[in-house]
């Protein structure tokens, strides 16, 4: 067993009476400082000066809508869970309640679907379509949960972090605001995070290469944003 | 993981036939032991050299419900540092009473006084039976399982809004008029008093339970004469959330949040000790990934490092180093946007999951990684020039607040505290968990036992920590893209494990098992009846706990000054000792 002894007289010196005579530990501490004075100022200027979150933040959710970029099997969902096929620009939730079931505080989500009123002899009868999708996002965790179990990708975790409000209704969000945020989200970044399955994409990036104020306290240094792993993925062979 | 060996548990059967040893369906044997006779057989554990059960890990109670009789049962986790073993001991709690165990370690003084607050077990022959956490004159036992998991609602606190202003809020999002019980200011008076039923000098200092040198909400009392304590105690609870009972009802992927928010300075640590321990009860731990283990190990060391630093800056900056504040959490930050990049969050990660991670590293992580850990001991080194042989620092570390080896033992502390006293336990090395078997690192030990000492083993240990990043960084260099992150179970009909958790049953049977977290040994003690998507009783063994009880011995006889070094080098952090 690897064992390292520490202590004063064992991994340390006691001070010498020079030191001690001429305070050399004080000179010594005043060089480290006096050598920090001279470099760049590391903190980010906010709020003139803000970070880009990471790609992978959990932010405010959002509710994804038909953009063409559903996972294959979207369609089976639907024709299971008898909803109405939804138009691009309608939104992907297909009431199906697993985020709620995988979130630590399922009662901070109120999923409701209601049977489509149209005549008997429509195609749509008998269909369902989303009704309610309030989330109370002051009893969130943003712990990730609820998005890893969507089966049609269709709730999100965005970058907005700001959720400062008076009032305590404001942090309800409905499904209309809840679905604006993840369009503006997906303009923004979309291609970023997603892949055109709506999976994450591998090469995901640490940081946003064009997040300027993160690198003052990397002190101008930003990874070149290479794959982690050696191995190709044509010769990769699953290890043990 | 080191279980006694079944050869010596069946010594003791044949040798004291009131022993019944058996076998849990996960593989642990425990032993029952009659509560009569437990002080008698516990004194021969402990002082037998085939034995010699000497370190208290933990001792707590079960609930088996109303229906039962004898409804609770009392479990004593205990560690052999001569065999590197684990033992489990139980015994019933008939008449709802347990010997206490304060004559052999004074260390179970506080964990009978959290199982009378939660559970209403009496302890016979305890110094000083008072509540834990919750207040005097709190009526109940909540962790008992007819206490309902939203409380008693019983108390009228309508808002301000409401009173003055005439809002109409009821019947609005979780707003309600009524709350579950809360202390009044004579409750708090009559919690205070009795913390101390006698006084042995002239004057009562109370430190917290608001104040920036505690770290959080710790109430001191301080029985002073002149500059010197005679007498302390500790009223924690202020932060207690119930975090057991939450677990006891909720699934075990979403019980891993909760996780995050008890030592939430290294979050990290304790989603790794609660996932190993579910993982070590389904028997999945050994086959988890290769990929997924190296990326925890690295993880996890980084989040030690990033725990430390926080540490140094506040405990330096407690003594008077305001500098040492800056420095830290420069490279802290550095961790933090790695940690962001990673898992998509700074502070609450949950990033690990039963079965491995829930998402690959993204592209420049290792880099990242890489650049933080190269410079880090060049700027450890830098902080060092500024304490390590400081007169002043000298001054307020050496020599101050001694723990001996058995204190160690008696208390069941552990982590950097127990190093700095000369006691090379560490999980990591004992049970091998994750990657930790194939990374080489050492245990740094201390001489003393004294602040200095614990101050010098976590710098040696951010060394070692930066020295198992880097080995974890190369080997994960040599995993492909495709390999797994998450374990795939051979027959997805037996075992649903998924990352997003949902239907996931862990079997009947218990498991005890813990990683070294910054703070101590966090263990967790899960204990199913039959298999079930939410577990039977969930203990949470915290390391922070147990090391800030030695508190209240190491400062009496010093002076009141020595009482935030103490504090600071013994580093317990509340959201973990409340829990
Ligand atoms: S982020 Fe977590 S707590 Fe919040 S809604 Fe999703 S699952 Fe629930
Ligand atoms: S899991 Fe996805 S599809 Fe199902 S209800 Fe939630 S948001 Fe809608």
């Amino acid at each position: 067993m690897g064992i390292k002894k520490v202590g004063l007289n064992r991994n340390v010196k006691p001070q010498t009476l020079t030191e001690k005579l001429f305070f050399l530990d004080f000179m010594k501490g005043l060089k480290t400082t006096i050598k920090h004075l001279f470099r760049r100022v590391v903190t980010v200027d906010f709020p003139y000066e803000v970070t880009i979150p990471a790609i992978r933040f959990r932010g405010v959710h959002g509710l994804r809508n038909v953009d063409g970029t559903e996972p294959p099997d979207f369609d089976s969902w639907i024709k299971k869970l008898k909803i109405k096929p939804p138009e691009k620009g309608e939104t992907r939730c297909i009431a199906c309640k697993f985020c709620q079931a995988a979130c630590p505080v399922p009662e901070l989500f109120t999923i409701k679907a209601e049977k489509l009123k149209v005549p008997e002899d429509h195609p749509h009868h008998g269909l369902k379509v989303l009704a309610v999708f309030d989330m109370d996002l002051s009893k969130c965790m943003f712990c990730g949960l609820c998005t890893q179990a969507c089966p049609t990708d269709c709730i999100i975790h965005t970058d907005v972090y700001d959720l400062s409000s008076y009032t305590r209704r404001s942090w309800v969000l409905h499904k209309e605001d809840l679905s604006r945020i993840a369009d503006d989200f997906i303009a923004r970044r979309g291609k970023e995070k997603f892949d055109d399955h709506s999976k994450w994409r591998k090469d995901q990036k640490i940081w946003p290469e064009y997040d300027y104020p993160r690198t003052k306290i990397w002190e101008g240094w930003m990874p070149s944003f290479l794959p982690n792993y050696k191995k190709s993925q044509s010769n990769g062979e699953a290890e043990n | 993981m080191s279980w006694i060996s079944l050869d010596k548990a069946k010594g003791l059967e044949s040798k004291f036939d009131y022993v019944k040893l058996e076998q849990s369906k996960t593989g642990i044997p425990y032993i029952e032991v009659p509560k009569e006779k437990l002080i008698e057989f516990l004194k021969f554990l402990k002082e037998d050299p085939n034995y010699s059960f000497k370190m208290f890990i933990d001792w707590t109670v079960i609930d088996h419900g109303q229906k039962e009789n004898p409804r609770f049962q009392g479990v004593l986790i205990l560690f052999s540092p001569d065999h590197q073993e684990r033992v489990i001991i139980k015994s019933w709690a008939t008449e709802e009473k347990l010997p206490s165990l304060i004559e052999l370690w004074p260390g179970a003084k506080w964990a009978e006084r959290e199982a009378w607050d939660m559970f209403g077990v009496r302890y016979e022959g305890h110094e000083n039976l008072v509540r834990m956490f919750m207040w005097e004159g709190y009526p109940y036992h909540p962790l008992r399982k007819d206490f309902p998991i939203k409380g008693y609602e019983e108390v009228e606190l309508p808002s301000l809004n409401e009173v003055e202003r005439n809002d109409q809020l009821e019947g609005m999002f979780n707003y309600s008029r009524m709350h579950t019980a809360l202390p009044t200011l004579e409750d708090l008076e009559r919690t205070e008093k009795i913390r101390m039923p006698r006084k042995k000098a002239q004057v009562v200092l109370n430190w917290g339970p608001l104040h920036p040198g505690t770290h959080g909400t710790i109430w001191f009392l301080l029985d002073l004469d002149g500059e010197y304590v005679q007498q302390c105690d500790i009223i924690i609870g202020q932060l207690h959330r119930g975090v057991e009972k939450i677990a006891e009802n909720i699934g075990y992927q979403q019980f891993i949040p909760y996780t995050d928010r008890m030592d939430y300075i290294a979050s990290i640590n304790e989603n790794h000790a609660y996932v190993v321990a579910a993982e070590k009860m389904l028997g999945i731990h050994e086959k988890i990934p290769e990929k997924a283990k190296w990326i925890r190990t690295m993880m996890a060391e980084l989040s030690r490092i990033n725990s430390h630093l926080l540490w140094l800056g506040t405990y330096a900056l407690d003594l008077g180093a305001l500098t040492m504040f800056l420095y830290t959490f420069r490279e802290r930050e550095k961790i933090m946007d790695i940690f962001e990049g990673i898992t998509g969050a700074r502070f609450t990660i949950n990033y690990f999951r039963i079965g491995g991670v829930y998402a690959d590293l993204p592209y420049g992580a290792l880099e990242a990684i890489e650049h933080f850990i190269e410079d880090f001991p060049q700027r450890l080194s830098d902080y060092e020039t500024l304490l390590t042989r400081n007169r002043i620092w000298l001054k307020r570390n050496k020599d101050v607040c001694v723990l001996t080896q058995q204190d160690v033992y008696d208390y069941g502390l552990t982590g950097a505290v127990a190093r700095a006293s000369g006691v090379p336990y560490d999980l990591r090395k004992i049970d091998k968990y994750d990657a930790y078997g194939e990374v080489d690192f050492d245990i740094p030990i201390g001489e003393v036992g004294d602040s200095y000492d614990r101050y010098l083993v976590r710098i040696e240990e951010m060394r070692q920590s930066a020295k198992i990043v880097k080995q974890c960084i190369n080997r994960l260099r040599e995993f492909s893209e495709d390999d797994p992150y998450f374990f795939e179970p051979e027959d997805p009909k037996k075992l649903k494990i998924s990352i997003d958790g949902r239907g996931l049953k862990l079997p009947e049977g218990e498991m005890y098992a813990g990683t070294d977290n910054p703070r101590g040994e966090l263990g967790f003690y899960i204990y199913n009846k039959k298999a079930a998507i939410k577990p039977y009783r969930v203990r949470i063994r915290s390391g922070a706990f147990y090391n800030l009880q030695v508190f209240t011995k190491a400062i009496i006889g010093r002076p009141i000054a020595d009482a935030i070094t103490l504090l600071s080098t013994i580093d317990p952090v509340v959201g973990e000792t409340d829990r």
